[in-house]
């Protein structure tokens, strides 16, 4: 009856000790840089992290080969690979999948993900809009389980996606079970049915709980676990953290982050980043959760905030609710994943002995 | 002219005979030791790169670049590719971060796919021809995606707005990765001469090739060939040995190989099937052998002899216009070490005088 916490792996080009304060487009971005990320996935596994997030977009290396490259360095931390379907053939998808499983010991976990930006999507030569984005996922993931869970060829012809006698030699190989766990990330309706339909887990954003809790009812119904997508800002004192909080906010009018990340709003279809936005507009979601990063530096940094008892809380008032995976990321990056597996996380661990055991929050892994 | 650059096929480490085998047949889980140790060796012989082919009967050829290259310091990868099946920006990102990661040790081998139902498994229904115009289409947009152009393509068959990616190909000594192609019917030979820094084709006797590869040496495209390699101290110990092979492989296995051709539009390899299917002689010159190849496939064409008769087949080759070339043999590794320690050295050898 515990949770699982990921975090999202440092870029490369970013300072691991320093605010981020680059634009996404920031050419350093794109470069991995394997000495820094290697300490950073070492460290992630000492502090108890469960699996890094290996994100996608074009200013970025390809997830896949990046966490391949960082996986020999670890022995239990998993990736979090990032995928949007649309982009690959589903067969060679999942035969890149397996062959990572083979590579490296099955400690591969996907976050399937539609996009956000049409303007994105064209680049890859994707000109589907945001619902039928969604619809094809449900295909992508129909042909993607069946190479997973049947001998048989797999035949399917979709609206979208069509594949006739599609069968691999390498299979998913993992001491945890023959396909690899799936997030699914999204707010509107057709991610949370795709979610329940195809996904171990739904991601979501970060909410007041008590909103959350209704939203997510019928998604854990089904059997499908639900996380949250947050940032960190923990602190030894409360006042240190607002410290950091209002440091990070100055930060953001350095430069023309707040111009760009309003652009990025803008331009986006994704149901999720525009409700977040408008969110945002409330500071204080609950006294340990801040909404003040949202508007610089995007959906993803509903930031828990306050001390290491205070984070603690909170995470286990979305325990309660049901909620039983966290994605998390902070700044500094590394001293803040640091500080978090330190901190905070064995508070948590004490914490969850003390809820109801009854709830339902482990998640298959089929 | 350059000198002569050699190249390993990396798809049957640790396993011997693979090809024999039907493909449904192969395990495609990779013995990651096996193909360190492999690495290690081709660095020794001073083979110039690793070919990691593709295939559902195989792992990714870009996973297994990426692994390997992380753990190795020097052996490049030859990562087979076929078209149609990756958006090129992905496909390029994955190259390129592979790049990054491998100080650059990556080049392309571009196929266009050899058997229709193979190609339908992974969602791709076009023809022959279509899949090579295809080809061009895709090799269009990710050379402007190296040259660092923002691209906007619409053509027959993929459609791009201001595509672009942020990280380069990094290498010392290039901004985008050598590109092969392989393939023999006149499409290949078309799309080499267009795209590509060297075409790999299954040997002919030279003097019968020099004419046909004429256009594309003129074009500033290499010829290789792929070629499976038998070299022994002597000949006779040499075509004791391949006749063996066969004896030890029997005769299963050619019908695995007729059954491949009844499947198969590549004109490459199922013309060579037929051509060894068909014909009683199988020594096409004293020291190309096709025996093999209806046991073993059309790259089991077969360069059979004494050391120095190899390395002299080798020149004349290099005479032909033919500078490179992607060795298999039975098994990789000890055909590997032999051609390395005995072979090799004689080509060096001649080869100012070549």
């Amino acid at each position: 009856m515990t949770a699982s916490f990921h975090w999202r792996l440092a870029e490369g080009g970013e300072n691991l000790q320093r605010a981020m304060r680059g634009l996404r487009d920031d050419p350093a971005k794109a470069l991995p840089d394997l000495a820094a990320q290697i300490h950073f996935c070492r460290e992630a596994e000492r502090v108890g992290i469960d699996a890094l997030l290996v994100d996608i977009n074009y200013a970025k290396p390809a997830p896949m080969v990046l966490a391949l490259a960082l996986a020999p360095h670890t022995r239990r931390l998993r990736f979090m690979v990032a995928h949007r379907p649309g982009l690959m053939s589903p067969t060679l998808f999942v035969q890149q999948v397996n062959s990572f499983s083979a590579l490296a010991e099955g400690r591969i976990c996907l976050n399937m993900v539609v996009g956000h930006s049409p303007d994105e999507q064209a680049y890859y030569g994707d000109f589907l809009e945001h619902d039928p984005r969604y619809a094809r996922m449900e295909e992508f993931l129909e042909i993607c389980r069946g190479l997973w869970e049947t001998a048989e060829p797999v035949d399917y012809s979709g609206r979208y996606l069509q594949v006739e006698g599609a069968r691999l030699n390498t299979p998913f190989t993992s001491p945890k079970g023959r396909k690899p766990q799936i997030f699914l990330g999204g707010n509107s309706k057709q991610a949370q049915q795709a979610a329940t339909a195809y996904a171990d887990c739904w991601l979501r954003f970060g909410e007041h709980p008590q909103r959350l809790a209704s939203a997510i009812a019928p998604v854990l119904k089904s059997g499908t676990a639900v996380g949250l997508r947050l940032a960190v800002i923990a602190r030894p004192t409360r006042a240190e953290a607002l410290d950091a909080a209002a440091r990070l906010v100055d930060l953001s009018r350095v430069g023309d982050k707040s111009e760009h990340e309003h652009l990025f709003v803008n331009g986006s279809d994704s149901v999720s980043v525009q409700q977040v936005y408008k969110m945002a507009a409330d500071e204080w979601l609950t006294p340990n959760l801040w909404t003040g990063a949202v508007r610089t530096y995007g959906p993803p940094n509903v930031a828990l905030l306050g001390t290491p008892d205070e984070i603690a809380q909170q995470i286990i008032d979305f325990e309660s609710i049901g909620i039983s995976h966290f994605i998390l990321s902070g700044w500094p990056k590394l001293a803040e994943m640091v500080y978090f597996g330190e901190e905070v996380l064995p508070r948590v661990r004490r914490l969850e002995k003390k809820l109801d055991p009854a709830f339902p929050r482990e998640i298959s892994h089929a | 002219m350059p000198d002569l650059r050699f190249h390993w096929s990396m798809s049957s480490a640790g396993v011997e005979f693979k090809a024999a085998r039907a493909r449904s047949q192969h395990s495609a889980v990779p013995d990651m030791d096996a193909h360190l140790d492999f690495c290690r060796h081709a660095d020794n012989n001073q083979i110039d790169s690793l070919l990691t082919a593709v295939g559902f009967h195989r792992p990714d050829p870009i996973a297994m670049a990426a692994a390997l290259g992380v753990q190795t310091s020097h052996t490049r990868f030859l990562v087979a590719v076929r078209s149609g099946i990756m958006s090129p920006l992905l496909f390029t990102q994955q190259v390129n971060t592979v790049a990054a990661l491998t100080k650059g040790r990556i080049s392309l081998n571009v196929v266009a796919g050899h058997t229709p139902a193979e190609q339908r498994s992974y969602g791709d229904f076009l023809t022959h021809d279509d899949r090579y115009r295809r080809t061009d289409e895709f090799m269009t947009i990710c050379k402007a995606l190296w040259a660092g152009e923002v691209v906007t393509f619409e053509g027959e068959f993929y459609h791009l707005e201001k595509a672009a990616i942020n990280l380069p190909f990094i290498a010392e000594d290039r901004s985008c990765p050598e590109i092969y192609f392989g393939g023999s019917s006149d499409q290949a030979y078309a799309l080499a001469a267009k795209h590509a820094d060297c075409l790999l084709t299954l040997p002919e006797p030279p003097e019968e090739m020099a004419p046909r590869i004429r256009p594309l040496l003129e074009a500033d495209t290499e010829v290789g060939l792929l070629v499976s390699i038998l070299a022994r101290p002597t000949r006779d110990q040499a075509v004791n040995d391949a006749y063996a092979v066969l004896e030890k492989v029997g005769n299963r296995a050619k019908k695995t190989h007729r059954d491949f051709s009844k499947h198969s539009d590549s004109v490459a390899f199922t013309g060579q099937i037929r051509k060894a299917e068909e014909h009683s002689n199988h020594w096409l010159t004293p020291t190309l052998w096709n025996g093999a190849v209806p046991f073993m496939g059309a790259p089991a064409i077969a360069l059979v002899g004494s050391y120095t008769e190899v390395a002299e087949t080798i020149m004349s080759y290099k005479q032909a216009g033919v500078t490179q070339f992607l060795f298999m043999g039975w098994p990789d590794l000890a055909e590997m070490n032999r051609f390395g320690s005995h072979v090799l050295p004689l080509v060096r050898e001649m080869e100012p005088n070549g």
